[in-house]
């Protein structure tokens, strides 16, 4: 528990910081900060759960996809304000590491487990940014029509 | 009344350079400039944007077409100037500003709206974060903050000295991977991958894949694939930054400390 608590602080803390690195408004730098730590929750909570980096990593940008696309509507700004640093903390860093280490290390075993885990994580955040891009877009054809 | 033509040409060229310099999606950039350009009335509107540049042409029969092809050199991430550009032409496309007004006001849009030190202190706090996230102890993040305060140290040097991206992405992560190895000297039981990993993290290619994503769903492939090469080469010099450092200190590291 201490785990997620300590997990869901630093991820609000460095998606904070990483917004104002890719200069993010003033205003909305605590707002994407709230993104990264709704997914860095989900993501951690998913692990407790189930151990699958992939899938949580699914599950947490699936979480930061929605959220942005609400923030964006309730603060009238882009979706991309809230996404492109709310999405750091899945995308697979620690795989991109790990692959080079067993490079170093001649592991070619775990060196191609870990760059196929990599891919999959990328195409699992794209699949869950899609899904959410798409779900939105039949929500305002809709609203408009009637 | 006979509409000035260029000069909404000239404001919306200005409008998708400014945001496609500043690391919008090229579908968002093309609907800006569609929707600026579609205030001259004219029969032909027409908005084409790659990741590299703009051509856009506003045509009627009984006048010679206004063409414009727009080269964009240098590209960056600056969400601030994305939401201005992005207020102006909706300002302008509701009639509450004037054609001139909106043609100054995207001309004087700032650059930076933090400074050096803001942005210095923020690349400390990005790693620190990342390495309570990774489930990092006080040691893991204080070692994170160090390599934080390295990487900025490289990043505002390298700006300096204008390095390309792609090499100081390399150098970056090079400073990284040996602060990291070198602290596990100082604090034994140091997890040296998760200070490596939470340092990398703010050079990682987040942008560029989520941007990726977002042009291939808008069916603009030509963009997305480019995009999706950027985030590759971009990881992929994260990557060798990282390889070289940790092969550098399993050469030196017996003897050179």
């Amino acid at each position: 528990m201490v785990n997620i608590v300590m997990g869901v602080l630093g991820s609000f803390i460095a998606i904070s910081a990483f917004a104002a690195l890719i200069e993010t408004p003033q205003k909305y730098l605590l707002h994407a900060g709230f993104t990264g730590a709704v997914g860095g929750f989900v993501y951690l909570l998913s692990m407790r759960c189930n151990q699958d980096p992939v899938f949580s990593s699914f599950l947490s940008a699936l979480a930061i996809a929605i959220t942005s696309h609400i923030f964006a509507r309730i603060f009238k700004a882009p979706v991309t304000i809230f996404m492109i640093a709310g999405i750091l903390p899945t995308v697979p860093g620690a795989g991109m590491y790990r692959i080079v280490y067993y490079i170093i290390t001649r592991d070619s075993a775990k060196c191609s487990f870990y760059f196929i885990q990599t891919l999959e994580i990328a195409g699992m955040i794209a699949l869950a940014i899609f899904i959410v891009d798409s779900i939105f877009k039949i929500h305002i054809r809709k609203t408009k029509k009637w | 009344m006979e509409k000035d033509y260029k000069l909404i040409m000239r404001t919306a060229i200005r409008a998708g350079e400014v945001m496609l310099k500043s690391g919008a999606e090229t579908h968002r950039v093309e609907e800006t400039m569609y929707y600026i350009l579609r205030t001259a009335g004219t029969e032909i509107v027409e908005a084409n944007v790659t990741m590299t540049g703009i051509i856009a042409t506003l045509s009627n029969p009984d006048m010679e077409p206004v063409t414009v092809i727009k080269r964009v050199q240098k590209r960056g991430t600056n969400m601030n100037r994305i939401m201005v550009v992005n207020e102006i032409s909706r300002n302008y496309c509701s009639g509450k500003i004037s054609l001139e007004e909106a043609y100054n006001r995207l001309n004087n849009i700032c650059g930076k709206q933090y400074s050096v030190t803001m942005y210095n202190i923020a690349t400390i706090f990005v790693p620190a974060g990342f390495a309570l996230l990774y489930n990092g102890g006080i040691k893991e993040t204080f070692a994170s903050a160090i390599t934080g305060m390295v990487l900025a140290v490289i990043i505002t040097f390298g700006k300096k000295i204008h390095l390309k991206s792609i090499i100081l992405n390399m150098v970056s992560t090079f400073g990284i991977a040996v602060t990291a190895i070198y602290l596990t000297k100082f604090m034994p039981n140091l997890d040296q991958d998760i200070v490596i990993i939470s340092g990398i993290m703010p050079l990682v290619p987040g942008v560029a894949i989520t941007n990726a994503i977002r042009d291939t769903l808008e069916e603009n492939y030509i963009s997305g694939a480019a995009r999706i090469l950027e985030a590759f080469v971009t990881a992929a010099t994260v990557a060798i930054g990282v390889g070289i450092g940790l092969a550098f200190m399993s050469v030196t590291g017996g003897w050179l400390w």
